[in-house]
């Protein structure tokens, strides 16, 4: 078995080099939107730990996989390989050593995900109203009902949506949270807008012939102009 | 000979013959009741039911079973049909398990070409941003089409696998109940002849998934569409039950279930999965079905049809998605699991090693079989139902990555040691492990709920799923036409071509599966006629690009593997009775196999895969002594 070993040896070495190849790859293929919203930073961050762990177990099964191949291949011998059957130890730490990682993802996603969906205590409500093909906004502290969503830069938002027709699904890539929306039932989403700019919001669930192009303009602002329009939109109601 | 001696001939006319009386039924029934004599819907709805009965009737399905109605006993014949040509029983109703394999194998690579067809126009369209030739009516029904038709196809890729190698793997005269196994097929033709016809009578436009409340308000395409689901899975049903009944009472003596080839568990723990959850996803669409039809509101939270009648209101449209999802995420491992199953079954004979941890690998089949049922809500992450069911579905979906994470260090193990040979069977092997790795390790950052966020109804999702169709299917499916080609035509393929499609098709997936999962992390939504130019700083053209050149590789690949097979399949090289030197019982029989496949019952003399064990057997058959 000491020709395994240093089998092991070499294999080891190449699993780096690949996980670090594999990572460098996908980190350039796999560009992200821009991070808008505070609850992007953790999600990004989890998001980054998983294309870490894709790009080890990816090297890992890859690098053994082609070893075997070039030092293990038949070169014209007819003859069979080793008469093995089987490890059970080695099952058993393939099986269990997984255990643990999922436990791991699994906690850590649980926790991030009650902390980016708990309430907070000053939410600013807005409604949002999904209808073949377009959206509508409603702000009940003004009583405005727009076709354009602005928001307040660092302001927590809680999203009231609902549909008139179909299933839809709000979603702003940069915000990276997404929800449907369900006719007959009012669905939530909470996000906190950090970065001043203008986005896309757009439907990411199937709801017929012009779905590709339900979108709306979402703007946030910083507080002054926040305030400003709101006012406009007061005078506009009152007239 | 005339036409009418062909049973699909027969079966086609009664289908339209079905359709026409139906719809007469229907207008009959509404005239007695008083209303107007047409209405398009029911008049579709009932037509295609009676279509589907007209196909079974006509190509003679049923026969034997109406005979014993009327207490008219019907011997099992063997053999071609006595006053026809010997190919004509691939085109009738025959109960052989090796000629339904054939026809399963058929049929499927038919579906595959017309699913993968459509696949090639709307990637035509995505190449570049803007509408150019497709309108958004037609996408919409190509992409549930082009779903909804490859599952077909790969429902009776499975089917023809099973039915084919089964029987034969554990030495079986035929399968338990051959008129059954018939039946399982020819519910399938009329199945997929009501999806593609749906697109003429205004497709359907929810995709393959088909969510209410969108369909049911689209057009009567739907109505076919559902229909002929509820063909292809009454076919699976049906099917699986014969399997397991096979696999279960027809092994000889001293096979016990951990001495079967690893095949046998494979399709066990899928047919498993076919016969109790398949029903789910035809209660989903019944239901949607008779919502369309007669107003039964059950997904219809508040008369979505415009229409003001104490029968609309109070359904609910997250019930559909339990209710499909129940089926259709376990669905996914019945596509995988042969295909996974294939996968172990040549890896020992392509390394000459036997297979690394054989009860591993057979129980982790059963175990992906189980925890699939449990998974089902993580389609549902953001659907809107209860928030805190999204904890327990995504602990039971990173859970499946245990049992799949066995399967692959156990084909490592495999590997490890052997001495590699590399017919294409086995490059394709190769491939396999290659893409499908792709396909789960994409899988844990979509169950864990804040990274499925913003994936969740992305083009990752499509790079997701189709890595693991193709790994888990596509790739061990071809492996297994290159392996057993020889098996069923006793003329070997063309080397230089298969391999030939084994570097076109594989590198192609790799650039197909990374474009779409780079696309949509960029920010595309998957289901989209048109996309955002501008996405991911403007490289997402590029990629859209790259992925439409390289479904056009993988097609011209396919297309290559088709003509080596038809070019070789009676002219070829004679291929002798076990070219590649496996144990497997069927591999001890000639080529191609005889009516009845084993001269004598088989003797169980060792184990499957012990490759490199001096003067062992796996089995005797009257006939061994050749090698």
């Amino acid at each position: 078995m000491a020709n395994n070993r240093r089998h092991f040896i070499i294999a080891t070495l190449l699993i780096i080099v690949c996980t670090w190849l594999v990572y460098e790859v996908l980190d350039s293929v796999l560009v992200k939107p821009v991070a808008a919203v505070a609850e992007a930073g953790p999600i990004d961050e989890m998001f980054d730990q998983h294309i870490w762990l894709i790009a080890f177990l990816f090297a890992l099964v890859v690098v053994f996989m082609c070893y075997a191949l070039i030092v293990f291949r038949s070169r014209g011998d007819e003859g069979d390989g080793e008469h093995i059957h089987g490890n059970g130890t080695l099952e058993i730490v393939w099986t269990v050593v997984p255990c643990f990682i999922l436990i791991y993802f699994g906690w850590y996603a649980t926790t991030m995900l009650f902390d980016i969906t708990k309430e907070l205590p000053d939410e600013y409500v807005v409604s949002a109203e999904g209808r073949q093909w377009s959206w509508l906004f409603s702000y009940p502290d003004t009583g405005a009902v727009t076709e354009v969503l602005v928001l307040e830069v660092d302001k927590p938002v809680r999203m009231h949506l609902t549909s008139d027709d179909v299933l839809h699904n709000f979603w702003v890539p940069e915000f990276r949270v997404k929800q449907d929306t369900v006719p007959g039932k009012i669905t939530y989403l909470r996000f906190t807008p950090t970065v001043i700019g203008e986005y896309r919001l757009v439907c990411a669930e199937l709801c017929g012939r012009n779905h590709s192009g339900m979108e709306a303009v979402v703007r946030v602002v910083p507080s002054d102009e926040f305030k400003l329009w709101q006012s406009e939109q007061l005078a506009q109601l009152q007239e | 000979m005339s036409l009418f001696t062909l049973g699909i001939a027969r079966g086609l006319v009664g289908q339209v013959l079905g359709m026409i009386i139906g719809m007469l039924l229907t207008c009959g029934v509404r005239i007695l009741l008083g209303w107007e004599a047409w209405k398009a819907e029911p008049a579709w709805t009932v037509g295609a039911v009676c279509s589907i009965i007209g196909f079974l009737l006509a190509v003679g399905a049923l026969d034997d079973w109406l005979k014993w109605t009327k207490g008219v006993a019907t011997p099992m014949h063997h053999g071609p049909p006595i006053d026809k040509p010997a190919w004509t029983r691939y085109f009738s109703v025959d109960y052989n398990h090796k000629v339904i394999g054939i026809q399963y194998t058929v049929w499927g690579v038919f579906l595959l070409m017309v699913g993968g067809t459509v696949a090639m126009i709307f990637r035509t369209e995505l190449a570049r941003s803007g509408l150019q030739f497709l309108g958004l009516e037609l996408y919409n029904s190509f992409i549930g089409m082009h779903g909804f038709i490859m599952i077909g196809a790969i429902l009776l890729g499975v089917g023809g696998l099973a039915n084919y190698l089964t029987p034969l793997m554990i030495g079986a005269e035929d399968m338990a109940f051959p008129r059954l196994n018939a039946l399982g097929f020819w519910f399938n033709v009329p199945g997929s002849l009501l999806l593609i016809f749906s697109l003429f009578v205004g497709g359907w436009d929810a995709g393959w998934t088909a969510y209410p409340p969108l369909s049911a308000r689209g057009p009567i395409g739907y109505q076919l569409f559902f229909l002929g689901v509820f063909a292809i899975g009454l076919s699976s049903i049906v099917g699986s039950l014969n399997l397991l009944v096979t696999i279960l009472r027809m092994r000889p003596a001293g096979m016990s279930l951990f001495r079967m080839p690893i095949f046998c568990w494979a399709v066990f723990a899928t047919s498993l999965i076919q016969l109790t959850a398949t029903q789910l996803i035809g209660v989903s669409f019944l239901m949607v079905s008779v919502q369309r039809a007669i107003g039964m509101g059950f997904f219809d939270p508040r008369g979505m049809l415009g229409e003001v009648s104490p029968m609309v209101g109070g359904g609910d449209p997250i019930l559909f998605q339990h209710l499909f999802w129940f089926y259709s995420h376990p669905a996914v491992y019945i596509f995988v699991l042969p295909g996974l199953g294939v996968v172990s079954e040549l890896l020992p004979v392509f390394s000459r090693k036997p297979l690394f941890g054989y009860r591993w690998i057979a129980l982790s089949s059963m175990a992906i079989a189980i925890v699939g049922f449990i998974v089902w809500g993580h389609h549902m992450f953001v659907s809107g139902y209860n928030d805190i069911l999204r904890v327990p579905f995504m602990y039971a979906t990173l859970l499946v990555a245990i049992p799949t994470g066995v399967k692959f260090f156990s084909w490592l193990g495999t590997m490890w040691g052997g001495k590699i040979h590399f017919d294409t069977p086995m490059l394709f092997v190769l491939g396999a492990i290659s893409v499908f790795l792709i396909g789960g390790l994409s899988g844990p950052i979509l169950a864990t709920v804040p990274t499925d966020f913003p994936l969740h109804d992305s083009y990752f999702i499509v790079g997701h799923f189709h890595a693991t169709m193709f790994g888990g299917f596509v790739f061990p499916f071809f492996a297994a036409l290159y392996y057993w080609f020889p098996k069923v035509t006793g003329r070997m393929y063309n080397e230089t071509l298969g391999k030939i499609h084994f570097f076109i098709m594989t590198p192609a997936f790799w650039v197909q599966t990374l474009g779409q999962m780079g696309v949509g992390v960029m920010g595309m939504r998957r289901r989209i006629a048109d996309y955002d130019p501008t996405l991911g700083g403007g490289q997402v053209e590029n990629w859209q690009l790259a992925v439409t050149i390289a479904g056009f590789a993988i097609a011209f690949g396919v297309m290559l593997m088709l003509w080596n097979f038809f070019q070789n399949a009676e002219v070829g090289v004679a291929a002798g009775d076990n070219p590649w030197r496996s144990r497997s019982p069927e591999w001890q029989i000639p080529s191609p196999i005889p009516e009845h496949s084993f001269p004598a019952p088989l003797e169980v003399v060792g184990e499957p895969y012990d490759y490199g064990l001096a003067d062992s057997g796996y089995v005797t058959t009257a006939t061994t002594g050749d090698d």
